[in-house]
């Protein structure tokens, strides 16, 4: 159960040179951005002057596509190692940066913020009570008194109405 | 002159002078933070220079600049952590000196090679951006889309193990930079319905998630790692004698640093590493390299220190960004409404000099808070990661935020960070991205532009002098990488094949 299921799961990327696989999934999102390109309107001919919406994408997404292929064929001649599998708490933390996102939008910033400010780091592990919670509290305040009223910016009314 | 004595008269003003020791002091605080880089910081804080008026604005990013530049040594030096990667060469020699008790020798020779390569850099600054900007007098819009073609292909040599990857991203970053209305046609492109999207993606949010979100991410994935404590002594000015030992290294440095820093793209940390091998490569003695030499510090920081005032001068005369750093300036200037090129030289001369000189201000700041507070910012690494890096979060979020205040703006620096981590993972960077959304409008325009003057001749390019030899300077800064790989691996090939035999 230790290191043994990281090294195999790592084993298809040995098999291929990773930057292969790079360069393979590059290229199949260029045919995507280039398929995408299709659906651009055309402008009359008068305003476009022979250059198209599409045509300087198309230009850039053909350049991107032309270097992937490069690295494909250069990732032949190097050495391959297998990649180190991500920990799982880069994935938590990822996630509560979504889930801060979307608190923002729900139940206000201040709220927001304060949740974030103290789930993430006990989350990363802290549990210096005493620590945490005058930093949930108090930088969120600082944040939202600075910005709201040093630099009136505007903020939506949350769940607690400010 | 009478621009000059403005921007002396604004310098006056003691909320200008408070404004650059901020930017000094945060400087060399997020300088010396491992992960905090002056880069990172100087995206974190653009948004709120905005309610500022020009001057004091990129004043402060100018001198967080500069002050970041140095920042990184301390900690380099003292714990073997450099605080920016422009500072991972003054760690192979201020370490060991650091461990053999002599931290203050190494931060004294740290500080005062960066404060001699900071003020060259102002000197080739003031006099090189003007003479560069009235060259650009003469760009029309091919001259522009050569030279920023020229800018990307840069990239490519940053790193000639991964420059493909550089290109790619550079091109990723062009192709963002198409998001949005075209302005020609009216037509909307890849904004999927969103109505936000049609103004296109502004590289604000996208270059703080690109450094702060990837960072965080990043730091969550090393929590492990447990810090170091600073081995201390007080800060010793070097002596005349170990001067007079680095004045060559210095003088030296300060001339690749500056060539370093006025091509486009390169920055401080390539100028760095070829300041340590240079001064390691010209030393009659090689053998204290790596184990204490104080060459091997000032090398790099001269380097260093000296490519921030000359990747100024392509951003300020050309518009095209001489580092990342100054890639974030530049989009500073351009929020600000200002036209970086050869226009800001007579449309806001005064701005200009407001420019050197709190470069120049900044440069003694901060060898006066380095020799007065190294021991102070050293702790700086001991702020628990668990609670610095969720502030630099939200920060980063309020940044991203404060700009428009939408919503929008913040999904666009968390899906940049976590996008940014990703690629990271697969040996891209941040810097090229960065460079190509913000000079892929104007490659777009002078392309467009270009193509009607010619009449859709593309061999008309090859007509003008100018375009043809940023186009030559392209095509040699995009293959000799890979040439320098090829006999690389061809020279390690023979070298395996006599072993064998």
């Amino acid at each position: 159960m230790s290191s043994k299921p990281s090294v195999d799961r790592a084993a298809p990327a040995a098999r291929f040179p990773r930057d292969m696989v790079i360069g393979f999934c590059t290229v199949v999102l260029c045919a995507v951005a280039y398929w995408i390109t299709l659906s651009f309107a055309d402008a009359p001919a008068a305003v476009a002057q022979n250059v198209q919406p599409a045509t300087f994408p198309r230009l850039v997404i053909s350049v991107i596509a032309v270097l992937a292929l490069a690295l494909m064929v250069i990732s032949f001649r190097k050495d391959s190692r297998p990649g180190k599998s991500v920990p799982a708490m880069v994935a938590m933390t990822a996630a509560m940066m979504l889930a801060f996102v979307v608190a923002f939008e729900a139940i206000g910033f201040i709220l927001a913020m304060a949740l974030f400010c103290f789930f993430m780091p006990v989350i990363w592990g802290e549990r210096r009570w005493h620590a945490v919670i005058p930093f949930a509290v108090l930088f969120p305040g600082a944040i939202y008194a600075l910005f709201a009223f040093g630099l009136g910016v505007h903020f939506d009314a949350g769940i607690l109405g400010f | 002159m009478n621009a000059f004595l403005t921007a002396l008269v604004a310098f006056s003003d003691p909320y200008l002078i408070t404004v650059i020791l901020i930017g000094t002091i945060g400087g060399v605080l997020v300088g010396a933070m491992p992960g905090l880089s002056s880069t990172m910081a100087t995206a974190l804080l653009l948004p709120f220079t905005l309610t500022m008026d020009p001057i004091p604005a990129i004043s402060l990013l100018s001198a967080l600049y500069c002050a970041g530049t140095f920042g990184g040594s301390i900690t380099a030096i003292l714990v073997n952590a450099p605080g920016a990667p422009p500072a991972a060469a003054t760690a192979f020699d201020g370490y060991p000196l650091a461990q053999r008790g002599q931290a203050g020798m190494a931060l004294g020779m740290a500080a005062v090679s960066s404060v001699i390569g900071g003020i060259f850099s102002v000197v080739v600054l003031i006099v090189a951006a003007p003479l560069l900007s009235r060259v650009a007098y003469n760009f029309g819009p091919p001259e522009y889309f050569a030279l920023s073609l020229f800018g990307l292909s840069m990239l490519a040599t940053i790193s000639g193990e991964s420059a493909l990857k550089n290109l790619i991203g550079g091109a990723f970053g062009v192709l963002l930079a198409t998001i949005g209305m075209d302005f020609t046609t009216g037509v909307d492109r890849f904004t999927f319905g969103y109505w936000e999207l049609s103004e296109g993606i502004h590289f604000i949010p996208v270059m703080i998630g690109l450094f702060a979100g990837c960072e965080f991410l990043t730091q969550a994935s090393k929590l492990k790692e447990g810090r170091v404590r600073a081995i201390f002594d007080a800060v010793k000015l070097p002596g005349w004698a170990d001067f007079k030992h680095c004045f060559g290294t210095i003088c030296r440095s300060c001339g690749i640093g500056s060539f370093i820093g006025l091509l486009p793209a390169e920055g401080g940390t390539v100028a760095a590493m070829i300041g340590y091998n240079e001064a390691k490569r010209w030393a009659k003695d090689k053998s204290q390299f790596g184990k204490g030499d104080l060459r091997g510090i000032a090398g790099p920081e001269a380097a260093n220190n000296a490519a921030t005032g000359a990747a100024m001068v392509p951003t300020l005369a050309l518009g095209i960004p001489g580092s990342a750093t100054t890639a974030i300036i530049l989009g500073a200037l351009l929020a600000h409404g200002l036209r970086p090129g050869p226009h800001l030289f007579t449309e806001t001369p005064t701005l200009l000099y407001a420019i050197f000189l709190s470069m120049l201000i900044a440069n003694f700041a901060f060898a006066a808070f380095g020799f007065a507070g190294a021991k102070l910012f050293a702790r700086v690494t001991l702020i628990p990661t668990e609670f610095l890096w969720p502030a630099v979060f939200v920060l980063a979020s309020i940044g991203a935020y404060a700009m428009d205040q939408s919503i929008m703006d913040v999904w666009i620096m968390v899906l940049a960070g976590l996008f940014g981590f990703v690629l990271k993972r697969y040996g891209f960077s941040a810097a090229p991205i960065i460079m190509g959304l913000i000079l892929g409008e104007l490659v777009e325009n002078s392309l467009k532009q270009s193509l009607i003057i010619f009449d859709h001749n593309w061999f008309h390019f090859l007509e003008r002098p100018i375009v043809v030899t940023f186009l030559v300077l392209t095509l040699t800064s995009m293959i000799w990488p890979l040439v320098t790989l090829f006999r690389t691996k061809r020279q390690e090939r023979k070298a395996a094949d006599a072993v064998q035999s």
